[in-house]
């Protein structure tokens, strides 16, 4: 896929993602927001 | 999900606000790899179709809750395809006209070059709704007192002088079929466009914005900054970003160092409390750590207390406060801030913008998708190596404005052009008392933007000045 050829700049805006290929659980919304945070 | 070492924080973020949202388990850190440039937090809104429709490192609450109500509005409309009768651009032997949308920095710029390069056959033409250039650089020193308007702004009238044309006018459409711009008045054809627009301010999408603050980036409200400051005699001054991206990356921090160096002349330094409430997690952090824990040390030093992460989430201008996401409030009684930025209605409902809701342009050229037809400045995105964008300010503006008229005088002359914007940008930090930092950079480096700060001192201060007034005269 495309973004997975740019993993270490992370994904841009206008790009596609497979999220089901990437085992998120995402069938039967209208989008997905990811969230990656730190623990202070 | 969490940075891929524990799951532990999104499982107690989860119960803490009782989300039902899934927590997926990443523990060695693929998912993270695969779809972040290393930094956290961060933020993907992926539509249904699966593009990504917003991507960032701050925690721009307002930013990605824009982004998921426009996944329920209706689609864009793309720009139709050219059809037989789409009138094709002049060729290079006839006489052009170049059309530049706004007269700001990138803009004025733009318009020197190519009258210097074209020969007077060629129209250059500016439009803008003001009659007057303003180095908005200045105004944090408005609004401390230290200039008068007059002194930081320039009648456009004086561009006909050099033979460029200027109107003074509003423009209601951009029609890139038919190769023309519309102003309430009249209508001009273009064989080249440049869009030099910058970024809308539009406080009123805060709600209390307009009765409680004070705009830092308008001449209006930088004058009324300094009229409350004059007035100030203690209490809580905050400046506040509720959103991003912004213009001039240092400018909030200028504005708490400034702010802090008049109390202290004016003697309410020890009753006053100032406050930085911004979503960014350190100071300016495209420049990165290194010049982020500089900025934050000077906050530290003076004394002003610095809220990196804030999740803006109102105002309440009955009881003079400003709320965050989790309740936190902070009475405030002398409040600045920065209005969230927006491409301008007329290049919103142009086919132009990308899905950041700027302008995309080619990061070299400054070209947009349509021939003949370029961006620069505030009103275009441009992505670097680590995933960030380029900054908003108005040395880049600068710079591809000379890069553009290079490439168009060059095309309407018949040459090749190897005009190509390198990503070199540099600003000042005014830290008030007469001292500045200085920090230049080579954005477009990889794998990330290599930054630069110089000891603070006067002599960067007094390089500002220098500066401002060069341009005021170099162009007017």
């Amino acid at each position: 896929m495309k973004v997975l050829e740019d993993a270490s700049r992370g994904v841009s805006e206008g790009a596609r993602v497979a999220l089901g290929e990437l085992g998120l659980p995402v069938r039967g919304t209208d989008g997905v927001l990811i969230v990656f945070w730190k623990e202070k | 999900m969490g940075a891929f070492e524990t799951a532990k924080s999104c499982h107690a973020w989860q119960e803490e606000f009782v989300l039902a949202c899934p927590v997926v388990p990443d523990a060695d850190g693929t998912l993270f790899r695969q779809l972040t440039n290393g930094w956290v937090p961060c933020n993907i809104l992926v539509g249904r179709d699966g593009t990504v429709l917003f991507s960032e490192n701050e925690f721009d609450e307002a930013g990605y809750t824009k982004a998921i109500a426009r996944l329920y509005e209706e689609p864009v409309r793309a720009p139709p395809e050219p059809t037989s009768s789409a009138i094709p651009r002049r060729g290079p032997s006839k006489a052009a006209s170049v059309v530049i949308l706004g007269a700001g920095a990138g803009g004025i710029v733009a318009a020197h070059h190519l009258r210097r390069k074209l020969p007077r056959e060629h129209r250059v033409v500016v439009i803008d709704r003001s009659s007057e250039h303003l180095f908005a650089s200045s105004l944090l020193w408005l609004m401390v007192g230290q200039r008068q308007i007059d002194q930081i702004r320039r009648p456009l009238g004086r561009l006909a002088d050099q033979g460029i044309e200027f109107h003074q006018d509003e423009i209601t459409e951009i029609d890139l079929d038919r190769r023309l711009v519309r102003t309430r008045s009249t209508t001009f054809n273009f064989d080249y466009l440049i869009i030099s627009l910058g970024a809308q301010l539009a406080p009123d999408t805060v709600a209390g914005f307009d009765e409680m603050a004070y705009d830092l980036y308008g001449l209006e409200g930088c004058g009324r900054i300094r009229t409350a400051l004059d007035a100030f005699t203690g209490g809580t001054i905050g400046v506040f970003v509720p959103s991003m991206p912004f213009k001039c990356p240092a400018a909030p921090y200028e504005a708490a160092f400034l702010v802090e160096a008049f109390c202290r002349k004016r003697g309410v330094r020890n009753n006053t409390a100032i406050h930085l409430f911004t979503p960014e997690h350190q100071p300016m952090p495209i420049a990165g750590p290194v010049v982020g824990e500089a900025i934050a040390d000077v906050l530290h030093a003076r004394g002003i207390h610095y809220h990196p992460l804030y999740t803006f989430k109102e105002l309440r201008p009955d009881t003079r406060q400003i709320v965050a996401s989790d309740g936190a409030s902070e009475r405030v009684d002398l409040l600045i801030g920065v209005p969230p930025h927006q491409a301008p209605e007329v290049v919103r409902s142009s086919g132009l913008l990308g899905v950041s809701g700027w302008i995309h342009v080619d990061p070299q050229t400054l070209r947009t998708e349509h021939d003949g037809v370029f961006a620069i400045g505030d009103i275009t995105s441009i992505r670097l190596a680590d995933g960030k964008m380029l900054p908003k300010a108005g040395v880049f503006a600068h710079a591809e404005a000379g890069v553009v008229a290079n490439q168009i005088a060059s095309e309407i002359r018949g040459r090749q052009s190897q005009a190509s914007f390198d990503g070199k940008g540099y600003c000042w930090v005014e830290l008030g008392d007469g001292k500045a930092g200085f920090a230049s950079g080579r954005f477009y480096a990889e794998p990330a933007p290599q930054v630069r700060m110089f000891r603070p001192g006067r002599l960067w201060h007094w390089g500002k000045v220098g500066f401002e007034q060069w341009w005021l005269h170099h162009w007017f």
